[in-house]
């Protein structure tokens, strides 16, 4: 895949332009190193926590009771659920960066995350056993999207638009979210709550394989289209002058974004702003000229998991679901975000 | 370069004395019978022109007479209401789109420069028609993005980011992934509206170097003396219709100008080129004689 470039005088060899930009690699590759460090104190620490000692005898089976108990039914599916679910919000974030060409596009600002969430809700209290939870938030999704599209009036074309019809799609969403928790009894209520406002406590294992299937079916996709989306964000004639389509790069891409946002969603809830802001961290850090989705699906997985590490064991005490602190520094990241689209007099 | 996109290379440039074929394929691009319309509003219908082979065609007008739309359908960014478009000969709504990208470049009026991006990387994009999976990057690849930025004179410009640059700059660095494409027929939109004069001239010199190498042009100006200077084949439009095609000399008239432009004027030979030159009718007294002060 790397250029054999030939020398040329004067000049370095051309082979920037190939697929793989050299410092996402090394991105990519420094924050599978944070996370995987990050994973081990997430199994270790606190009270339960497995000594990292004991971590290679527990992996093997070798450990007592107690300690697999804690890995496999406790803290190994959590985990995993947080690695697969961050990768499944950031990529999603960076394919609608992409098509809006605007960081707001994000899907957790334009109400789609909140379009699943319901749609999940759905599934699994007022309808239970006629579909699926993942299905119930793809359906959401689906319906939450379209609204945005055809509520914005000019489609993609007006992502301030689309922000601002995402806001009224939202807070529809949660009001069937809210509509629904009124209905189900206190026990559901509660466990309900905690999820909506995304939480990733007492995952199981079947959660890991919703995410690691969606992941396995839809990051390909999305990695196939990255070129396509690069170009498509050079404007619609370019893209066609240059052979691209954009009207079908950005069907398939919405398509494929919707999905994974309802896959993240329903394991492990409407977690906000991972996906406004993985994408953006990654993009800067990369120097990336395009959207580039290993190093935002690496960054929204370490995003994840630190915050969760972080939620699990905070200093105040109680344990907070992940999206309260996300939403929390987050939300101020979009604070910024629209501050400096105020200045520029964008909206 | 692999293959090359002419298919009918001894074609007898009439359009009517080959007799077998039906359709005229002398023209690489040819427009029969478009309805071109954005929403609500139609901006031609019944509209035919012929680009010919190896020509540098100007297409000129007023604001408004559906010079740029012809541009756009001819490029296939706008998809004509009623009509088509013939690629040597292949109607181009039948063509998958990055077949066309090999053969048809375009430099639209206002392209984006993605967020970061350095000059080479963006002229490293006109390669993309021609790259799959099965065929990346190669060395011909990198041999020819470094001759289309010679060719533009951004060489030196290689790792400076897009949005750093002049306008003048940036229209060449636009220019040299449009050549990268190396395509056979290079469409431009209004190449030179955002410069001022020195550049404009620079781009213009830049596309009539590409015209003598053998690629065929098709550019929609506002200028018509640059138009006259520079085209070979001049289309001249009004309110949606061809009024009149040719060369300069016999399209750039003192009664075309009138008639299509509205505008009162004398042509006479430009003094560097001998080409025509259009220069307006003085039309009240608040226009003074000599200079003052002379």
């Amino acid at each position: 895949m790397s250029a054999p470039a030939v020398a040329r005088p004067r000049t370095a060899p051309v082979n920037r332009a190939v697929p793989v930009n050299p410092r996402a690699v090394m991105v990519s590759g420094a924050l599978l190193v944070l996370t995987l460090a990050l994973a081990v104190l997430t199994i270790t620490i606190g009270e339960l926590g497995i000594a990292v000692a004991d971590l290679p005898a527990v992996l093997a089976h070798q450990g007592s009771r107690a300690q697999e108990w804690v890995l496999y039914s406790n803290r190994l599916p959590r985990l995993l659920v947080a690695v697969g679910a961050g990768a499944a919000f950031a990529v999603p974030g960076a394919i609608f960066q992409s098509v809006t060409r605007n960081p707001l596009g994000s899907p957790d600002v334009i109400g789609l995350g909140a379009g699943s969430a319901a749609g999940a809700a759905a599934a699994a209290l007022v309808w239970p056993g006629v579909v699926p939870v993942p299905i119930g938030a793809l359906v959401g999704g689906v319906v939450a999207a379209a609204a945005v599209l055809l509520g914005s009036g000019r489609g993609l074309r007006a992502p301030y638009r689309m922000v601002v019809v995402g806001i009224a799609v939202g807070a529809m969403a949660m009001a069937f979210v809210q509509f629904v928790l009124a209905r189900t009894t206190q026990q559901e209520a509660v466990q309900l709550a905690a999820w909506l406002s995304g939480s990733l406590q007492s995952r199981q294992w079947g959660d890991v394989v919703t995410i690691g299937v969606a992941l396995a079916v839809l990051l390909p996709a999305a990695l196939a289209l990255t070129r396509r989306l690069q170009i498509v964000e050079m404007g619609d004639d370019a893209a066609t002058g240059l052979g691209v389509s954009p009207g079908w790069t950005r069907g398939l891409a919405i398509m494929v974004g919707v999905a994974l946002t309802a896959a993240a969603v329903s394991v492990a809830g409407p977690v906000a702003f991972v996906a406004l802001t993985a994408p953006q961290i990654a993009r800067r850090l990369t120097g990336s000229s395009g959207p580039g989705m290993v190093a935002a699906a690496c960054m929204g997985t370490t995003v994840l998991v630190a915050a969760d590490l972080f939620a699990q064991h905070a200093p105040w005490g109680a344990q907070y679901p992940v999206g309260v602190l996300t939403a929390g520094l987050g939300g101020v990241y979009l604070a910024y975000l629209l501050v400096g689209e105020w200045k520029k007099g964008t909206v | 370069m692999t293959a090359t996109p002419m298919t009918k290379p001894a074609t007898p440039p009439g359009p009517t004395s080959g007799g077998t074929h039906p359709a005229p394929t002398s023209s690489p691009l040819l427009a029969q019978g478009l309805t071109l319309a954005y929403d609500r509003l139609v901006v031609a219908e019944d509209l035919s022109v012929a680009i010919p082979r190896g020509s540098f065609t100007v297409i000129i007008g007023p604001n408004g007479c559906g010079k740029s739309t012809l541009l756009r359908a001819l490029a296939r960014t706008l998809k004509p209401r009623a009509g088509r478009v013939l690629l040597d000969g292949e109607p181009m709504d039948k063509m998958r789109t990055r077949a066309i990208a090999q053969r048809l470049a375009l430099l639209p009026q206002s392209p984006i420069a993605p967020e970061a991006i350095t000059v080479g990387d963006l002229v490293a994009r006109g390669r993309y028609p021609h790259q799959s999976l099965l065929r990346q990057w190669s060395a011909a690849d990198a041999r020819i993005v470094a001759d289309a930025m010679a060719a533009t004179e951004v060489s030196d410009l290689r790792d400076r980011h897009v949005a750093d640059l002049s306008g003048g700059q940036r229209q060449r660095v636009w220019l040299a992934m449009a050549l990268a494409q190396e395509t056979d027929l290079l469409l431009l939109d209004e190449p030179t509206t955002f410069l001022d004069i020195a550049h404009q001239f620079e781009v213009m010199d830049l596309l009539a170097s590409q015209h003598e190498r053998g690629r065929t042009l098709v550019a929609v100006l506002h200028d018509l003396n640059q138009a006259a200077r520079y085209g070979s084949f001049l289309i001249a439009m009004r309110k949606g219709r061809v009024v009149a095609q040719g060369t300069p000399a016999e399209v750039v008239t003192e009664d075309l100008v009138r008639e299509v432009f509205g505008l009162e004027c004398r042509v006479l030979p430009d003094p560097e080129t001998g080409t025509p030159m259009v220069v307006p009718a003085r039309r009240n007294a608040h226009v003074r004689h000599t200079p003052d002060h002379a």
